[in-house]
């Protein structure tokens, strides 16, 4: 299936003032230039030493001078063409497009219990053949569905979960990095011909280390996209106030960017706002708060400032379960998110946080993922949109519309249908079981698993070399003590079951 | 069949998909002209919705479609009807009904849809539109000599008005002889057998099968 992306056809939600975005961009270039960004790594820190920083080698602090963030910002494409699998989910990330985007959990919840577990390798393909089938999905980031899948050791969830990616879907995919991993998933994505984006993390407050700075040298190298964020918990590891955390959180991707700029000039960027407000009761991230959405408002207006495109609106609920609370929880921060101008927005499938993920939330999300497609589409005003002809043969009653050329024509383009909600009259709901979105949303999942297949699959040469890679990558970590004896024999036990790769 | 009889038919068939009531009309008079067989013609356009009832029953089709399809049919079926009558033949159908929205209420699209899924089902449907007071449902019974009676009414100020018919059926002495079906979005359950209906279902698909079972089809 070809995938679904929008264009806004008005400008975005400001929150903002012009001032305002002024004095937040003077406070980042005050904390790159006095406090600077701590790099714990050798290479990089020579790099900036040699492009006009000021580094520190004892405390791996990097100071950046301000013409240097202006020239990287410049550096940085407006708007770029993004190559998946198939070509025909192709995107162009920039200006006024919106893309939606599959959002994982580290495992599964039984639907009738809510009790969280890991899926088996069966639902973790078929979770992925539901976002492949989804029309407003348009991007599978790395983790996604799930964090692993049931023995599978740790290390190997990356790679694992990036074949399974590439083998049941053609959208655009990324990947993530860990121990090292990157290098395994470049050459997947090479061998099934698509791009990767990969996230460059920085660890709040102000910190980059070794093994981000080493997997983003290995993503940039190879001409993929790069996402610098920042995913600091503003109370925490960011001050407690939004213009604050917004200036600690932009110092960070603005350092990411430098770092991408100066290795090489041009590179694709996408940043991306993961932060959310401390929960002074649990320690944890609020998720869901109302708080993550003025942040991402007032980071996509900056970040359009800049003039690069922006993945600002992460739709984690609070809710463990499909229900009323994660409903409004995403879609107060999609909405947001929408109108503020973000080129993509991460909805389909997360419960709580990154705990949980489900495939039939990740239907349910996906009507309000085309609900929104549709807001930003606009209003039509055209001579025949506006059908004052029509208005005229009709008349008063008994004329009607419903028997009209122009409401055949026009109804279908003027209206969302969501695949999951309910829309029956009271009486037929009663009839028919009083099936509520969630029941509705678990038969299309049945479904889609049922029909739906992959286009194209991988070719018989790309699977060979998929799996030779993730030999490699098996054998790597084997030797490296990386999967225990036991792991290591669960592990192999699943490789050579009947059903595998895909059960 | 010669090749201009064949177009005739495709004609017909096309208009209902099309939802193209000229040529419905059209076709019609050219089907008369050229002395087909009324019953055929009218089984070509009643198999035709039928296809379109199936489609708008599994999620297909819409309703704009279903009422589309509708209107074409009922631009041919007043001609084919005549040119029936004239040769004095018989129209097989599941049963005659009349169908309208009761006195006072002016919405048609619930009615409609029934109506067109009784046509398409094979029911022989006249349909007497919106806001049809008592003497105007009487009338059609004797006039189609109908054996069901379907009522509409979307207001709760409305509904009471479908009482009235069931009231002034018994009157006429024709209240055995026909079977009453109602709906509409303030008809209940409980409703429909406080006022003495035969049978009342909350969908359009709901109303067809349920005019078979008052009907023994």
């Amino acid at each position: 299936m070809a995938i679904k992306g929008y264009t806004r056809n008005f400008p975005p939600l400001k929150i903002l003032s012009d001032e305002q975005i002024e004095q937040i961009h003077t406070g980042t270039l005050k904390v790159l230039k006095k406090t600077g960004v701590r790099f714990d790594s050798e290479r990089a820190l020579k790099l900036f030493e040699k492009n006009r920083c000021t580094v520190d080698y004892g405390s791996n602090r990097v100071r950046f001078p301000e013409a240097l963030v202006e020239e990287s910002l410049r550096s940085c494409p407006s708007r770029f063409h993004v190559q998946a699998r198939n070509h025909e989910n192709d995107m162009v990330w920039g200006g006024n497009t919106t893309y939606f985007q599959a959002l994982a959990g580290t495992r599964t919840v039984d639907l009738d219990t809510w009790n969280p577990r890991t899926p088996t390798r069966k639902e973790y393909y078929n979770g992925i053949t539901v976002l492949d089938a989804l029309e407003n999905v348009s991007i599978i980031p790395w983790y996604t569905p799930w964090f692993g899948f049931k023995n599978i050791p740790p290390v190997m969830a990356m790679p694992e979960g990036l074949a399974a990616r590439l083998r049941n879907s053609s959208k655009f995919t990324c990947a993530g990095y860990s121990m090292g991993c990157e290098v395994f998933n470049i050459q997947m994505a090479q061998a099934a011909g698509t791009e990767l984006r990969t996230m460059m993390a920085a660890s709040p407050p102000l910190t980059f280390y070794d093994e981000t700075i080493d997997a983003a040298y290995r993503i940039i190298e190879a001409g993929f996209i790069l996402l610098p964020t920042s995913g600091c918990v503003y109370g925490g590891t960011a001050p407690a106030t939004i213009a604050g955390s917004l200036i600690s959180g932009n110092a960070e991707i603005i350092a990411g960017i430098i770092f991408a700029q100066l290795i090489k000039p041009g590179t694709r960027i996408i940043v991306q706002d993961f932060s959310f407000p401390q929960n002074m009761r649990t320690g944890a991230p609020a998720f869901g708060s109302i708080e993550i959405s003025m942040h991402q408002a007032a980071f996509n207006q900056i970040w359009h400032w800049y003039g690069v495109p922006t993945d600002g609106a992460v739709c984690y609920p609070n809710s463990k379960m499909i229900d009323y609370q994660s409903g409004y929880e995403k879609a107060i921060i999609a909405s947001i998110g929408a109108l503020s101008g973000t080129n993509t927005i991460w909805i389909q499938g997360a419960l709580y946080g990154e705990l949980a993920f489900h495939p039939v939330q990740a239907i349910i999300d996906d009507d309000i993922a085309g609900m929104l497609g549709r807001f930003l589409g606009g209003v039509n005003v055209t001579e025949e949109t506006m059908a004052k002809d029509v208005i005229d043969e009709v008349g008063p009653i008994p004329g009607h519309y419903l028997n009209t050329k122009h409401t055949r024509k026009w109804w279908k383009k003027e209206q969302f249908i969501p695949k999951s909600a309910d829309r029956l009259t009271h009486p037929e709901w009663l009839k028919t079981g009083k099936k509520d979105c969630i029941e509705l949303a678990r038969e299309k999942y049945e479904e889609i698993c049922e029909t739906h297949r992959v286009n194209p699959p991988l070719t018989e040469h790309q699977e060979q070399d998929i799996e030779k890679i993730l030999k490699e990558a098996r054998e790597h970590y084997r030797k490296k003590g990386l999967i225990s004896d036991a792991e290591w024999e669960y592990y192999q036990k699943d490789i050579a079951s009947t059903g595998y790769p895909y059960e | 069949m010669d090749d201009e009889t064949k177009t005739i038919l495709e004609n017909l068939r096309k208009a209902v998909f099309e939802y193209d009531n000229d040529l419905a009309a059209k076709s019609a008079t050219q089907s008369v002209e050229k002395e087909i067989d009324p019953l055929e013609a009218l089984d070509v356009m009643t198999t035709a919705i039928r296809e379109i009832g199936d489609a708008f029953g599994t999620g297909e089709l819409w309703l704009p479609d279903l009422v589309g399809a509708s209107d074409a049919m009922q631009s041919a079926v007043p001609i084919l009807e005549k040119e029936i009558k004239k040769r004095g033949a018989h129209r097989e159908s599941l049963g005659r009904v009349v169908a309208g929205t009761v006195f006072g209420d002016i919405h048609s699209i619930g009615k409609t849809m029934v109506a067109t899924l009784l046509t398409a089902a094979g029911f022989e449907v006249h349909d007497l539109g919106v806001n049809v007071n008592a003497k105007g449902f009487i009338d059609a019974v004797s006039k189609y000599n109908a054996n069901l009676v379907v009522m509409s009414a979307l207001m709760t100020t409305t509904c009471v008005e479908q009482e009235k018919v069931v009231a002034e059926l018994k009157k006429e002495g024709l209240r055995e002889k026909v079977k009453i079906m109602v709906g509409g979005a303030a008809v209940t359950e409980e409703f429909a057998e406080t006022i003495g209906a035969d049978g009342y279902d909350p969908t359009a698909p709901g109303a067809v099968a349920l005019a078979k079972k008052l009907l023994g089809k």
